[in-house]
């Protein structure tokens, strides 16, 4: 195997990294901030993915791109209104359950409103070319993805590290109770994370559509992974949603290619390693 | 709706007990997912079917009254809803099952109870090898079947090596095996095959460097479902389809996926046992009156309850009128339709069909199907099925 | 802890009654579905010892109940064994496995323990997949029930079987309400309440949660005895994890940590598939409406519901001891 190879395989795991960080950031700040884990991420994830294909299919690709995590968003407003804020009171247990039950309700409402037939989504000439790198031959658009998903990444780092409302969500993660006797309105925070997180799923969902067949139970099929990536990561911290992607990514891609027979048990068997020797991840956001 | 149609129907073949010489009315229970991953290959099959009642039904006196019970692709689900189709709405046929799980759960419990099964897509091998049964007949394909002649008309093509891919489960290996088994006995020789974890990959970037790095000449692959829509589409974006042409099962690029993977598909040739443009009037008719009642392409998954709903009816023509004789009846049937000639294998109660060769091209009006060669039917090897020996 | 009051054994001989004359009255589908609900029943109460009393809310019961139907499988039909001894094989082994897996996870808490337990659970799983002994996903047939003809009994008739089940699920329960009564039982509770006060006291942790999941896995295990010899075929789709989600949904939707409110869960979820399934193939939308209803409610499921209406009834007349019955439920988790 020669140095293409490995650097086309670094790649892909780069891209399967960045494709879940940009899933798995949004479920971990929440629950820094919230205390819960909002199982219905996935569907969000599956609903921006329908939305993207679905204006592509009519307007073309960038108007699906933007309005995807723009509609997410919404959605996630509309659920907390509706049912996060009146949970707030409730244990986080009672909160993981109604998005449990979110789960089911939504993949029927996406089988009614686009049917059960598998969409697909084409790309943009510009981005649907390959480049070559090296001896190495990538299609542009996994690049695009990369260089996202570093870029949110890098936006995140800078706001939740630089700017006054990041200092306050970071003091909102490491106590709550406190942030809000210093004047935070810790709610309206809350409100902003949690809006923010769904419009990174629906943007996970706008770029994965492409490579992946966008079916009603993509969202189911993602949340596994997603948890994985959180929990290997340690809950709550940026840190831990990006470590927990590359090591999903790498494990899961040079896995398949190098002990294909282990493929599928491999990442199971790391995440009960990694929860054996560190039961709460590797960078949780408080000790 | 449904509970409606069942007590209807309950009721109606409590009555065909009874008075044994009322018996033309035959109670179909339609075994099919309606929810889980393969709902929108049940309502394919479902429509052909329905289809099939209308436009055939004519030719026999029996009329036909329809349960349909949801499986849920989930193989213990499957079990019940069959039995309550056998013991509680008494139906004299079942037809449909989409997963060969299900097939799995579901055929000792048919075979046992001697209702007559039409399979109308279930493809494993050993449903009809060494699992068969008298009472189960299957109008849709065998995993083998479909892709062992293409070994042979990929050789003849010139093409000396190939590299194979399927999700690892059964039906992915009995595909490949399939193929392999016509290739290499035909000269051809693997350089190399990948099984991918079955609906747990949704990047098959890894596995396509290897296929590179094969150096064959082709490759030859079975998805089926939402992992071939990412397939084909990631295969064409990783550049591979100039240098490296993808062949495959012809559910690779089936009619009701080929509009989700878009130009990607193009120039990928497959095999099948049936796609729309085949050239007969059979099939002209069947795609027309498909098209006026739904609105949509028929695939082969409604080819299969199309000619389900043909077969049934041609054997209650022959006089069948209960379990034991329309399962004495199915697998003497035979007739041309949009497959072309269409028989049953008494040895294995197989289907036995022809199987054509097409390549995905660019029509006026999307993407369509253009039948490059049409392979000729052959039987299945008995793969351990001893229904001849029994027969006589 | 676990408190057998009158409303509880009320309920469970209620349930009893309405099983049993479900089971002598009802046509063909009914058994079917009452058969079901019994095997299902098994698995959460299962589920409810660990989830509900020991806090440990696992996503690994639907693998351990494919490993015992496994078990039973693999050993009746590959080995020839006496269906007794399978039976008993495939207890001992999901016994063993829900030890072990309690031992390796009690340091984990919340999500963590959700996630190492789906870990070892879709292990399993993808291991019977992959597993060409076992059929990989094939699964395997021909799974046989036990013989019971020395009793004159045949279990291959569908009435037979449900009571035959039903009677294995009134022994599991009265079982399980024994072990959470007893020493183990309290110091579950325990531990769930504050686990630094126990482990001051002396209380080795991961003992106490070591054992309870082990009984948890014998009897999930054995609900999965059951569904092999129900629908007489096996599959790996048993395991998957979306069974052990399933079966929470179940736990919750009934009444968390109440033992009587799974059996109230099992009865109504699966009453509730069957009869939305059969008027729209839309059913998830209108569990998880259900589900989202119930829990905001604030109730501790359709069970603990009643329970509180009870417990406030009787309060009226003795003020004095208001409240102080009242279980956790999942808002206070």
């Amino acid at each position: 195997m020669d140095i293409g190879f490995w650097v086309f395989q670094t790649l892909n795991a780069l891209q399967l990294s960045m494709l879940l960080f940009l899933l798995s950031v949004g479920l971990t700040v929440i629950f820094g901030l919230m205390h819960f884990v909002n199982l219905a991420h996935g569907a969000l994830y599956a609903f921006g993915a329908y939305v993207a294909a679905t204006v592509a299919g009519g307007l073309g690709y960038w108007p699906g791109f933007l309005l995807a995590p723009v509609l997410v968003a919404a959605i996630g407003l509309l659920l907390y209104a509706g049912l996060i804020r009146r949970m707030r009171k409730s244990g986080p247990m009672a909160q993981v359950l109604v998005t449990f039950g979110l789960i089911f309700a939504l993949l029927d409402l996406t089988r009614i409103i686009w049917g059960d037939l598998a969409f697909g989504m084409e790309l943009p000439a510009v981005l649907s070319g390959r480049v070559t790198i090296g001896s190495v031959e990538y299609p542009t658009y996994r690049l695009f993805i990369i260089a996202l998903g570093a870029g949110v990444f890098g936006a995140l780092a800078l706001i939740l590290g630089r700017t006054q409302i990041g200092a306050m969500i970071r003091a909102g993660v490491d106590n709550d109770a406190m942030a809000s006797c210093l004047g935070i309105n810790v709610e309206r925070l809350f409100f902003v994370v949690f809006c923010i997180g769904c419009a990174l799923a629906g943007l996970a969902g706008a770029i994965a559509a492409p490579i992946l067949s966008v079916t009603p139970d993509m969202g189911l099929q993602i949340l596994i992974p997603t948890l994985i990536v959180v929990v290997i990561g340690g809950l709550g911290s940026l840190k831990g949603a990006i470590t927990g992607s590359l090591i999903y990514g790498f494990v899961q891609t040079f896995g398949a290619v190098l002990v294909p027979n282990l493929a599928s048990v491999l990442i199971y068997a790391l995440l009960a390693v990694v929860l054996v020797m560190r039961p709460a991840g590797l960078f949780p956001a408080k000790g | 709706m449904k509970t409606l149609l069942s007590a209807g129907a309950a009721a109606l073949a409590t009555t065909s007990l009874v008075h044994p010489a009322a018996a033309e009315d035959i109670t179909v229970g339609l075994l099919l997912p309606y929810s889980g991953v393969y709902a929108a290959l049940g309502q394919d099959i479902e429509a052909g079917f329905r289809l099939g009642l209308e436009q055939f039904g004519g030719e026999t006196d029996a009329t036909f009254e329809i349960v349909a019970e949801d499986t849920e692709v989930k193989p213990p689900v499957g079990l019940a809803k069959a039995r309550k189709l056998v013991l509680q709405d008494k139906v004299d046929v079942i037809a449909g099952i989409v997963s060969s799980g299900v097939l799995g759960a579901v055929s000792d419990f048919v075979d046992s109870a001697k209702v007559p099964l039409i399979v109308a897509n279930a493809g494993n091998d050993e449903a009809t090898g060494a699992n068969c049964s008298p009472y189960i007949v299957r109008m849709s394909f065998s995993n083998g079947q479909v892709n062992r002649p293409m070994g042979k008309w990929m050789r003849e093509q010139g093409i000396n090596t190939v590299f194979t891919m399927a999700p690892d489960y059964a039906a992915g290996q009995q595909m490949i095996a399939g193929f392999v088994e016509g290739f290499q006995s035909a000269g051809g020789e693997i350089v190399g095959q990948e099984f991918t974890p079955f609906q747990k990959t949704q990047d098959f970037g890894p596995y396509l460097a290897k296929a590179k790095a094969s150096g064959a000449d082709a490759v030859y692959v079975f998805y089926a479902g939402g992992e071939a829509i990412s397939f084909v589409k990631q295969y064409d974006s990783f550049g591979l389809k100039s240098g490296l042409p993808l062949y495959g099962a012809g559910f690779l690029t089936s009619p009701l996926y080929v509009e989700a993977e878009g130009p990607a598909a193009e120039g990928v040739i497959a095999a099948l046992h049936y796609v729309p443009t085949i050239d007969n009037e059979a099939n002209a008719a069947f795609v027309a009156t498909f098209e006026a009642k739904t609105g949509r392409t028929p695939s082969e998954y409604a080819a299969h309850g199309y000619d389900a709903a043909h077969a049934l009816v041609l054997a209650t023509a022959a006089g069948a009128t209960d379990r034991e004789s329309i399962a004495a009846a199915l697998p003497k049937v035979s007739f041309s339709g949009p497959r072309g000639a269409t028989a049953i294998d008494p040895a294995t109660n197989n289907i036995v069909q022809p199987i054509y060769v097409y390549e995905t091209v660019a029509g006026t009006d999307g993407l369509t199907q253009k039948v490059l060669a049409e392979l000729p039917a052959e039987a299945d090897p008995a793969n351990g099925c001893d229904l001849a020996a029994a027969s006589n | 802890m676990f408190r057998l009051t009158p409303v509880r054994s009320g309920a469970l001989g209620l349930l009893a009654a309405l099983g049993l004359y479900a089971a002598f009255s009802a046509e063909y589908f009914g058994l079917e579905i009452l058969t079901e609900i019994a095997i299902l029943s098994m698995l959460v109460i299962a589920l409810d010892m660990v989830a509900g009393f020991g806090g440990m809310v696992s996503l690994c019961h639907g693998a351990l109940l494919g490993i015992g139907a496994y078990a039973y499988a693999g050993l009746t039909t590959m080995t020839g064994a006496d269906p007794f001894l399978a039976l008993l094989g495939a207890v001992v082994l999901t016994g063993i496995a829900g030890f072990l897996v309690g031992a390796v996870c009690a340091g984990s808490q919340g999500i963590y323990f959700i996630m190492v337990t789906l870990a070892f659970g879709q292990m399993a799983y993808a291991f019977f997949f992959e597993s060409a002994a076992f059929g990989g996903d094939d699964g395997i047939a021909g799974v046989p029930r036990l013989d019971l003809s020395g009793l004159g009994v045949d279990l291959g008739d569908s009435r037979s079987f449900v009571l035959f089940c039903m009677i294995l699920l009134a022994l599991v329960t009265l079982f399980a309400a024994h072990i959470l009564r007893s020493g183990l039982g309290r110091t579950l509770v325990g531990l769930k309440t504050n686990e630094q006060r126990m482990r001051a006291l002396g209380v080795r942790s991961w003992r106490a949660k070591a054992y309870t999941f082990g009984i948890s896995g014998m009897i999930a295990g054995l609900a999965g005895v059951l569904a092999a010899q129900h629908t007489m075929y096996i599959s790996p789709g048993l395991l998957n994890w979306t069974v052990s989600g399933e079966a929470l949904v179940v736990v919750i939707l009934g009444g968390l940590g109440t033992l009587v409110g799974p059996l109230v869960g099992a009865t109504a979820f699966v009453l509730i598939k069957h009869e939305v399934s059969a008027l729209t193939p839309y059913w998830h939308l209108v569990t998880g409406v259900i589900l989202i209803a119930v829990v905001m409610s604030g109730a501790n499921g359709i069970f603990g519901f009643f329970e509180a209406q009870l417990e406030r009834l009787r309060n009226r007349s003795k003020p004095a001891v208001e409240g102080k019955l009242k279980q956790g439920s999942v808002h206070d988790a």
